[in-house]
């Protein structure tokens, strides 16, 4: 068990050791993020405090997130095929390993993502937040879940043609469920109002993707 | 298109693209039977 | 492997005694329905247009056999992963999304119409629309997944696990649905195809014709898995 930690971790620190030479994710992720929340704010102006701006704004935030992700998560295996280091990492930790540091990898780019972008949009929109808790809350489960969903379908996508747009398509559908609940949520923190159910499934979407991620993935992973 | 006879109108318009279309594809099917079947001598296949 | 056989001719046109009278049967069984549910059947209580609500035992119907084709193609996808990776499976997978395809556009189309002239609008985001449009997309992704993997076992690994995948996230669509959209709109969608139960002939052919569509889906099926076995393993 603890050498499945080792590899496990040791599949994290060569990602983000391999991130931090280059740098290349989080630029990806930071300006993607930050060029289309100047784009959502330019685009609502004076609508940004408005009662039906109000409605869809916890929905552009969310959307910001997932194509920020879209944009930058995938190179968690897109970059080992096309460096042929898959192979590599395919003898040197077990797959259970690999698919749990890999999401924690990922998780970890999504949070910084998120700590980057939240604060951001709301400054920008001017959107004022009763229940900041529940905002940070349904920040870090739907970011697991987004995490999570990304590492499975990067996984799948890394083998396959026309990557970048064949994620994006794969994955939406599957994170349908979560952008409807981390919205909720999200208009719920903002107004100030109780979770209801929503908390309890989203945690639970996001169990069962990383369960079903971790039972799939030795099958996406190993010919 | 809410008058009495427009409402059955499309009614049966859905079923004659359903009917037909499913006609249609069945012929198909069967047309790519035979093909396969005269290539290859007689009814077979591997599934592994 | 391939020796030229003289063909049995219980396979020509491909079906046995059996089945041809089970195609026949079904075939009866489905004309009884559609006389059924253009004559037999009494209008729907509760819809203003009378005539229209008829298209219910198409609709219906359909819209239950592409959820038949989601999961028929996910328990294939687990039986293809877990039974020894045949071929079978991940062709039975396959064709059952792309029937379901079929059968989900249909269901999508004719309830669009019929929403639009009961309700006014081709689109409410009503729990039900917004489900089938999402598994219309759904197979979408799937059948797209499938074009962009050129070497056969990697495309049926990865398609099975993608199928898989997304029967595992579908359900939460059910509790997750109702819940935000019955907040937006009336139930009049919603709750008709409850009410409309009530009368039994009604009720009656609704089930005649879902298990009509059922089995045609399954003998369709059946027919396209032995036609693609027979033209080359997964060709189209």
């Amino acid at each position: 068990m603890w050498r499945w930690l080792a590899e496990a971790t040791a599949v994290l620190a060569k990602d983000w050791r391999s991130e931090a030479r280059t740098r290349y994710a989080l630029n990806t992720l930071a300006l993607f993020a930050v060029t289309t929340l100047v784009l959502v704010s330019v685009g609502l102006g004076p609508l940004g405090v408005s009662a039906a701006g109000a409605q869809v704004l916890p929905f552009l935030l969310w959307i910001v997130l997932l194509f920020a992700t879209a944009a930058g998560l995938p190179r968690a295996f897109v970059q080992e095929e096309e460096t042929h280091t898959a192979t590599a990492l395919r003898l040197a930790a077990r797959p259970s390993a690999v698919f749990w540091g890999k999401l924690a990898y990922s998780l970890s780019l999504t949070l910084a993502l998120e700590a980057l972008v939240a604060p951001l949009f709301l400054a920008m929109v001017q959107l004022e937040v009763a229940s900041p808790g529940l905002l940070v809350a349904t920040l870090a489960a739907g970011g697991f879940g987004l995490a999570a969903t990304s590492t499975v379908i990067a996984a799948i996508i890394a083998q396959a043609r026309a990557r970048s747009t064949l994620f994006s398509v794969l994955s939406f559908p599957i994170l349908v469920p979560l952008l409807l609940l981390v919205v909720e949520l999200t208009r719920d923190a903002v107004a100030g109002e109780a979770a209801g159910p929503a908390l309890r499934q989203l945690l639970l979407y996001d169990g069962s993707v990383a369960v079903a991620g971790s039972m799939l993935f030795p099958a996406i992973w190993n010919p | 298109m809410a008058e009495i006879g427009g409402g059955i109108g499309w009614v049966v318009a859905v079923n004659l693209v359903i009917w037909t279309g499913l006609f249609l594809y069945l012929l198909r099917l069967h047309r790519q039977v035979r093909a396969g079947e005269r290539r290859s001598g007689g009814p077979e296949g591997s599934d592994r | 492997m391939t020796t030229p056989t003289i063909p049995p001719p219980s396979s020509h046109p491909g079906l046995s005694p059996a089945a041809a009278v089970g195609a026949a049967s079904l075939w009866l069984w489905m004309a009884a329905v559609i006389w059924a549910a253009f004559l037999w059947a009494p209008p729907a209580s509760g819809f203003k247009n009378v005539y229209s609500s008829r298209i219910l035992f198409f609709h219906v119907p359909m819209a239950w056999v592409s959820l038949v084709a989601f999961l028929a193609a996910g328990a294939w996808s687990v039986a293809y992963l877990t039974r020894g990776r045949r071929r079978r499976h991940d062709r039975a997978a396959a064709v059952a999304v792309e029937l379901g395809l079929v059968f989900c556009l249909l269901a999508t189309l004719s309830g669009s119409i019929w929403s639009r002239l009961e309700w006014g609008a081709f689109w409410n985001w009503d729990p039900r629309q917004t489900s089938i449009v999402l598994a219309l997309v759904f197979y979408a992704a799937y059948l797209a997944l499938r074009s962009a993997v050129e070497d056969e076992p990697t495309r049926s690994r990865l398609a099975a696990a993608y199928a898989v995948l997304g029967l595992v996230v579908a359900p939460f669509l059910f509790f997750v649905l109702p819940r935000l959209t019955f907040s937006l709109h009336p139930q009049p969608v919603v709750n008709a195809e409850g009410e409309i139960g009530m009368d039994p002939r009604i009720l009656v052919v609704l089930l005649a014709g879902s298990a009509g569509f059922t089995a045609l889906f399954f003998w369709i099926h059946s027919l396209a898995c032995r036609v693609r076995r027979l033209t080359g393993g997964n060709a189209d």
